[in-house]
């Protein structure tokens, strides 16, 4: 998916958020990041207690209500079998951000632990690492994705961990370059000089340093797990229906894409939502970091 | 130059490696597999039933044969023959790579198309523009590819017909896939672009160039852009390597032919031949796709020669 | 290209936002005065690529019916009538059959068609071939031999009166044994040498297969409408995977026929005038068949109170939008010869009833979810399905209903999607692993019966059986009808047999699996072959 690209992207630099034309800092664009966090508190209540939006059955069929277009009674519309399409994208929210946020937190420590590696692992293990890390790269995700599900059958769990090994190389590098550059900065020269231990330099200095960026990109990645996993419940390989899992909806929808736009359109525009809101965070949280560094 | 290629053989082995490992932990007997998509029957077939699949895939040879052979093969550029389609895996990807790559490759250059356009116009003119430019950039990028494909297709191929619903051979069948496939790409390319060509508008090269008496256009195009272009070259030359992962939803919503095709069925069927070479193939093209990336750097960025930069 | 006029981007995002409906327009229709011309090329547009032309699928079926004639061929009403064979006859004890082939039939390869031809093909199913075929013939075939030129025998072990039925499914359509003998497995997986009206030009894997015109055709079917070569040029058999892409493709001119039209765009595409052909395929319906082995339906309470939580008529007509018909019986379908209304009718949505079975069945506790309990074990079933080859779309929504229905009584249904490759590599095959089985098996008589119902042993294992029962009764009487050659008496058996698994409800049906076909009013004379309802394009040509 290229929603993945800028972080798996190799050397590519991500788009700085200081440094504007003129040494000016860019002033953040408030409203993007108010509509961001309602967005995203929305979807926070909808994960914590979807019975406050929402109370009817996601499930329930109501076989003479079939296939409703958006209007009063059914805001969102309903599906084949009479379900409530906004009571469904309601209650989608908890597997779907739960998938988003396990994969973010399995690519991100995998990243963590084979970046760190990379960078200070020596003339052995470094270099081996590094190796790892290109062959990952050279192998399609999705295909890895592909691949673990065939392993272990299709399930929320599976597709965590497909999608969170799948982005992790492309993280792997960043918290590479990011240690490398920590390690070669003055302040751990500095540690050097006044003759602190390698290890605890690398817990009071390195790692802090290295690691605080990824506090905003967590935001990033968890915006585009979602969106990636979708991607995997629309080939059939996600949690299985009746779920109501964003991607899985969207994949139900299809047959009736031409009878029903809603059931396409509506979780579609979910998806992209959440990623905007999700992105939108963490660049403000980077720029909010970057600017109390500088 | 031998590092580089020697780095390059390390990953291909590395890539087949994994997928000959995950193809031997893959759940299931293999020959029973191959047995029932044949029959179009999911049941437990006897021993005797299946020992001639066995026998004439080697399946009851130890592990480590099997990996030497397939190794073997490789080497000698033989990726085995489908399970399912008694033919060359060779012949299976060569038929349809073509496909792919010109989809992959228009792609690109529709991306690179938009990304220019939006770049040049909205960068640098003000809190407003500038502002909605990266707005746009970023909805874009944020598109999933399956929606956003069935949205286009739904639109323009059903609705308003402008475009055959199956795509064909021909361009205007081509549009609508790498449309999809180009639309998140350029959000991406211009959200890397937009901040290098705004902080080269400040350059002095710049002001000495408007000194000259030269256009705002011609400023833009002349110079900023030759000089916030390197990061999105290298997303592309990564786009190049990587897009199977696309290719596998346009090629699915458009009916198009194709490797992602081609990928997906292979993994439903188990054809772990065609699975493992299209793992080769892929591995390949990136390494490929990272050799042109540098070539591309030292071209705008002379100065990139002397560096160590990969 | 469609005759319609363009409509602007803002003004058709606004039909489709209001009217929700894209693409309805009526077809293009010939003239009333329209005569038919001769050539040009039919593109169809079907939903699955098979590995191979010939095989075990019904995909392959279809394609095979293209280029391989068979012995025998169905008409209308399900009739067998001659096609490669002129002629058959039974010896009185029913082991021995004689086939009287065609005089002067070539393949298109050249080689002749004779008996030991005939008698070589199956030896072939037999040997690995075709595993349909062979799945059909096992436990009856015996041997095959020429006694002359153009005359078959086939030996069987055991009578089997319905052989000749059985024969015009696609799955054993003759080959050439020049071309099976001398030609590599790609060779004949890819352009597999029968006699008939078309032969494989070329397969653009991905995309289409090309058919061609067999231009020295001599061997139609009895029940085709002419004689001689095939009217158009070409068929190009293209794969479309995705269903409205299908209809979509129809619409716009793209596709002359399309398979498989989804119930929701049935009607619409009927009042636009295409010619819509609707077939129930035979043999087995889609249908859930209880592990009688294994797991809380070894109690037949438990099954019966499970059919009586369902509104299944509801759930079909709904989601099958009328288009797909409601299948009561578990056993064969509506259009199967000997088809019991009796056994359709066992069960109908009754709660109380429902309610009252599972108490006496000792499930009396209820956990918080409403799941019944009994002994602190909750009444939980698994259901796995394979979600695309087996079970389309609607299959799979109509799942889900009977998954929400069945809630009602408390059972607690595991729905679970097996990806095909876990499928096919044998998951979900065990007693162990389901409690629910989903699947249809077409055919052309009740004899499915005997591969759905063929008890298991020990010695003679069936893996076919998903109820995994060991009811020799239930297989005595299957076996009894097959062998019985008056069709009024057999019937009288398979009814019988039906009966005894809704009495027992060892299986409830849900739906008739459709072969469904919607043909543009331009051309003609497109029909169904009917051993499994795929499209027969011998005899179809354009009008302008």
């Amino acid at each position: 998916m290229s929603t993945v690209l800028t972080d798996a992207a190799p050397g590519a630099p991500r788009p700085a958020r200081t440094g504007r034309p003129g040494g000016r800092t860019r002033r953040p664009r408030p409203w993007s990041v108010y509509l961001a966090t309602g967005t995203a508190l929305f979807f926070l209540v909808a994960v914590a207690a979807p019975g406050v939006l929402d109370t009817t059955d996601p499930l329930a069929l109501n076989l003479s209500q079939a296939l409703q277009a958006p209007g009063p009674g059914h805001w969102f519309g309903t599906d084949e079998a009479g379900r409530d399409l906004w009571s469904r994208v309601v209650h989608g929210a908890r597997p779907s951000l739960a998938i988003g946020a396990g994969a973010s937190a399995v690519s991100l420590s995998l990243a963590v632990v084979l970046g760190s590696l990379a960078a200070l692992g020596g003339r052995v293990v470094g270099p081996a690492v590094d190796r790892l890390v290109e062959v990952l790269f050279s192998f399609p995700s999705l295909l890895l994705a592909l691949l673990l599900v065939a392993l272990l059958g299709p399930s929320a769990l599976t597709q965590a961990v497909a999608v969170g090994v799948g982005t992790a190389p492309g993280y792997a590098r960043m918290v590479r370059g990011q240690v490398l550059s920590a390690r070669g900065s003055a302040y751990v020269e500095a540690a050097v000089a006044l003759g602190h231990s390698p290890a605890r330099i690398l817990r009071r200095h390195v790692l802090p340093n290295a690691l605080r960026p990824l506090v905003a990109i967590m935001a990033l990645s968890i915006g585009q797990s979602i969106v990636w996993a979708s991607s995997l419940s629309f080939l059939g390989l996600g949690v299985a229906p009746p779920s109501s899992e964003w991607g899985a909806l969207l994949e139900a929808g299809r047959p009736y894409v031409a009878h029903a736009w809603w059931l396409t359109v509506v979780p579609g525009l979910v998806i992209v939502a959440l990623a905007l809101a999700a992105t939108t965070l963490g660049n403000h949280l980077q720029s909010l970091l970057e600017r109390r560094e500088s | 130059m031998l590092r580089r290629l020697l780095g390059a053989a390390l990953v291909l082995w590395g890539a087949a490696t994994v997928a000959f490992a995950a193809q031997v932990a893959l759940p299931g007997d293999r020959a029973t597999i191959i047995f029932n998509i044949r029959a179009g029957q999911p049941i437990e077939r006897t021993p005797e039933e299946l020992a001639a699949i066995n026998a004439q895939y080697g399946f009851q040879l130890p592990v480590l044969q099997q990996y030497l052979d397939y190794l073997s093969g490789l080497v000698r550029g033989d990726l085995g023959n489908s399970y399912q389609q008694f033919r060359p895996v060779t012949a299976i990807i060569g038929e349809q790579l073509g496909a792919t790559l010109v989809l992959t490759a228009s792609a690109i250059a529709l991306a690179w198309l938009l990304t220019v356009l939006w770049v040049t116009a909205t960068a640098g003119r003000g809190r407003r523009t500038s502002g909605f430019g990266a707005a746009v950039d970023t909805v874009s990028a944020g598109l999933p590819h399956y929606w956003l494909g069935v949205v286009l297709l739904l639109v323009f191929a059903l609705e308003l017909r402008w475009v055959p619903v199956i795509s064909d051979g021909s361009a205007t069948g081509l549009l609508l896939p790498a449309l999809t496939l180009a639309v998140p790409l350029a959000g991406f390319m211009g959200q890397a672009t937009r901040t290098e060509f705004e902080r080269s508008l400040a350059q002095p090269f710049v002001l000495t160039a408007r000194m000259r008496g030269m256009s705002d256009l011609g400023v833009r195009v002349r110079h900023v852009l030759r000089h916030s272009a390197l990061p999105a070259v290298t997303l592309s030359g990564w786009a190049l390597g990587a897009t199977i992962s696309g290719a596998v939803v346009v090629e699915t919503v458009f009916t198009r032919a194709g490797i992602g095709r081609v990928l997906v069925t292979a993994v439903n069927n188990q054809d772990l031949p065609i699975v493992t070479g299209v793992v080769v193939l892929v591995a390949a093209l990136y390494v490929v796709a990272n050799l042109l990336v540098d070539a591309a750097h030292v071209l705008i960025d002379p100065r990139l020669a002397k560096g160590t930069t990969s | 290209m469609p005759a319609r006029p363009r409509r602007t981007l803002t003004a058709g995002l606004a039909a489709l936002l209001l009217t929700g409906c894209a693409g309805s327009a009526a077809a293009p229709r010939p003239a009333p005065d329209a005569r038919p011309v001769p050539g040009g090329t039919i593109v169809y547009g079907h939903q699955q690529e098979p590995a191979c032309v010939f095989g075990g699928w019904i995909e392959q079926a279809y394609l095979s019916t293209q280029v391989l004639d068979a012995l025998t061929s169905l008409d209308t009403d399900r009739q067998v009538v001659p096609w490669l064979a002129t002629s058959w006859e039974t010896s009185a004890d029913g082991l021995t059959w004689t086939f009287h082939l065609k005089d002067g039939v070539r393949f298109t390869d050249g080689s002749e068609l004779t008996a030991a031809v005939v008698a070589h093909n199956f030896d072939h199913w037999m040997d690995g071939g075709n595993s349909t075929a062979k799945v059909w013939l096992d436990g009856y075939y015996d041997r095959a031999t020429a006694v002359d030129d153009l005359t078959l025998q086939v030996h069987l072990s055991k009578p089997y009166p319905r052989l000749a039925e059985n024969l015009a499914q696609g799955y054993t359509g003759i080959q050439s044994q020049e071309a099976l003998e001398t030609r590599t497995a790609e060779q004949n997986c890819e352009q597999p040498v029968g006699s008939g009206a078309f032969v494989v030009d070329h397969w653009d894997r991905g995309e289409q297969i090309v058919l061609r015109r067999n231009e020295d055709y001599t061997s139609p079917p009895a029940n085709a409408r002419h004689t001689g070569p095939a009217y158009v040029e070409r068929v190009v058999w293209r794969f479309v995977a995705d269903a409205t892409t299908r209809v979509a493709s129809l619409r716009a001119g793209e596709t002359d026929a399309v398979y498989d039209v989804p119930a929701i765009d049935y009607g619409g595409l009927e009042d636009d005038g295409y010619e819509m052909f609707r077939y129930i395929t035979g043999g087995r319906p889609q249908q859930l068949a209880f592990n009688t082995q294994q797991g809380p339906f070894t109690d037949e309470r438990v099954r019966k109170a499970f059919a009586h939580s369902l509104d299944r008529r509801s759930l079909v007509e709904t989601i099958g939008q009328g288009v797909i018909p409601y299948e009561g019986n578990g056993a064969v379908s509506q259009s199967t010869p000997g088809y019991s209304e009796e056994a359709a009718e066992a069960y109908d949505l009754d709660l109380e009833r429902a309610d009252r079975l599972l108490d006496e069945a000792g499930w009396t506790g209820r956990d918080v979810d409403g799941v019944r309990t009994k002994d602190g074990e909750r009444l939980e079933v698994v259901l796995p399905y394979n979600s695309g080859t087996i079970v389309n779309a609607d299959g799979a929504s109509i799942l889900q209903g009977v998954q929400e229905q069945a809630k009602a009584t408390g059972f607690a249904v595991d729905l679970v999607t097996v990806p095909p490759s876990g499928f096919f590599s044998g998951l979900y095959t065990q007693p162990e692993e389901r409690d629910i089985a989903a699947g249809y098996w077409t055919s052309v008589t009740a004899g499915i019966l005997w591969i759905n119902w063929r008890p298991i042993s020990e010695e003679w294992p069936n893996g076919n059986n998903a109820a995994f029962t060991t009811d020799e009764f239930l297989g005595d009487l299957i076996d009894r009808a097959n062998q019985t050659a008056d069709v009024e008496e057999q019937n009288a058996l398979y009814r019988q047999a039906q009966e005894h698994i809704a009495d027992h409800a060892l299986s409830i049906g849900l739906y008739d699996r459709l072969s469904t076909l919607a043909v543009t009013p331009a051309l003609k004379d497109v029909w169904q072959e009917n051993a499994q309802g795929g499209p027969v394009f011998y005899d179809a040509h354009f009008v302008r």
